[in-house]
């Protein structure tokens, strides 16, 4: 099935952003899971140097599924998603995601999971580089 | 059909040893794994290092990028067992008819997840390489040093000193007659010459007492060897080799003009 057909069963609502917006942050409990419709969308991180921007997200990806498929860690850092651009993005009907993931078998599961777990980390360290990597070439100027 | 599924899973366990190769990036393969005990890191290869993406320890999957990624079943990162480890091993063969089957949102999802954690892993790889070239470049054009290289001073420090790899019971004697940062130049009896090798690269562990009281301890390798003005002596020029931090900052305060 095509993409854009999919999107039409699971879209429960449309939502537009101007540049810098916050849509979501991501990794705090939540339900909602976004498509982006039209635009992009950066991934951004509060660390103690500042936000930085880790990475960006263009048409057609997907966001807020980590909270909703994933164990929320206490102490991870929140993403936040912001809009980089104007930004068009769908509102996906987390219930219904939901009820699809819950019908997969406890193995399926557990590995999207470690999949998510792994993105966190794998977040969370990029962040530490990109503030490392910021600072040095700030200190140079 | 939750228990029952997962009691038709062939587990194998298998042991590993700290240091061992558990799955080698570019390799085919979909087995997932499971840690029962002790600790992997998550590796890819950047030239002929390791990077490092992450640790993982007891009850944490790993392999399941390969089964869940579309571009699928080649490994796309290296796991090493950094502590030993005894892991569950199981085929997702069992998985891949209701991986298949999976509502085609979810697949998109999880695909989209996958991507997402393959773009994160190679900016780590790329800022960790960047990082390492940036201090390998410092090392090598860093000015300082340069500058630093003419200025020597003229001192009169008694010192020890032992061939590099041998116990600090062996005991040489000298005096330090002038010094930089980066080099030394040493007076020694002929007679020390008998007992061990100092021939041009012989490298040697000198230890001094600053005038301050606080004691350094160098590497530091032969350049040139001449006699001295004083009969029985000779004259060791020497480049440093080896400067802990600390030892480079007490040095540094003496040296200053």
């Amino acid at each position: 099935m095509d993409i854009n057909q999919l999107v039409q069963i699971y879209l429960s609502n449309e939502e537009t952003y101007e540049s810098g917006e916050i849509i979501i942050e991501e990794g705090t409990k939540g339900n909602w899971v976004h498509i982006i419709l039209e635009g992009q969308a950066k991934v951004t991180t509060q660390t103690d140097a500042g936000i930085v921007t880790i990475d960006k997200l263009k048409k057609g990806a997907i966001f807020g599924e980590m909270a909703l498929l994933g164990k929320v860690q206490a102490g991870r850092s929140a993403y936040v998603i912001a809009a980089d651009g104007a930004i068009r993005v769908g509102v996906l009907d987390f219930r219904q995601l939901l009820r699809d993931y819950e019908s997969l078998s406890p193995p399926l599961r557990s590995l999207i999971t470690a999949l998510i777990m792994r993105l966190e980390e794998s977040n969370e360290k990029a962040a530490t580089l990109v503030v490392a990597a910021n600072q040095k070439s700030s200190a140079k100027v | 059909m939750t228990s029952t599924h997962e009691n038709v899973f062939p587990v194998i366990t298998l042991k590993y040893r700290k240091g061992d190769l558990i799955i080698k990036e570019g390799d085919y393969g979909i087995s997932i794994y499971k840690i029962i005990r002790g600790k992997v890191s998550i590796l890819q290869e950047s030239g002929d290092k390791e990077i490092a993406l992450a640790t993982l320890g007891p009850g944490e999957i790993f392999g399941e990028i390969a089964f869940l990624n579309k571009a699928g079943e080649i490994r796309s990162v290296s796991v090493r067992a950094i502590e030993n480890a005894v892991l569950e091993v199981w085929h997702p063969s069992m998985l891949s008819k209701e991986y298949k089957e999976m509502p085609p949102m979810l697949k998109y999802v999880t695909d989209q997840i996958s991507a997402r954690l393959l773009r994160m892993n190679k900016l780590i790889v790329q800022l960790t390489t960047q990082e390492q070239k940036r201090r390998k470049a410092m090392e090598r054009h860093d000015p300082w040093p340069s500058q630093r290289r003419y200025y020597r001073k003229e001192v009169d420090l008694e010192c020890y000193y032992r061939p590099v790899g041998l116990s600090p019971k062996v005991r040489l004697t000298g005096r330090i007659r002038d010094m930089s940062l980066s080099g030394l130049g040493m007076e020694i009896v002929a007679k020390n010459t008998t007992s061990f090798s100092h021939m041009d690269g012989d490298t040697f562990v000198v230890n001094t007492v600053l005038p301050n009281g606080k004691s350094v301890e160098l590497a530091a390798k032969i350049m040139t060897l001449t006699k001295s003005e004083t009969p029985g002596k000779l004259l060791l020029g020497m480049s440093v080799t080896e400067l802990s931090a600390g030892a480079k900052k007490l040095l540094g305060f003496f040296l200053m003009p």
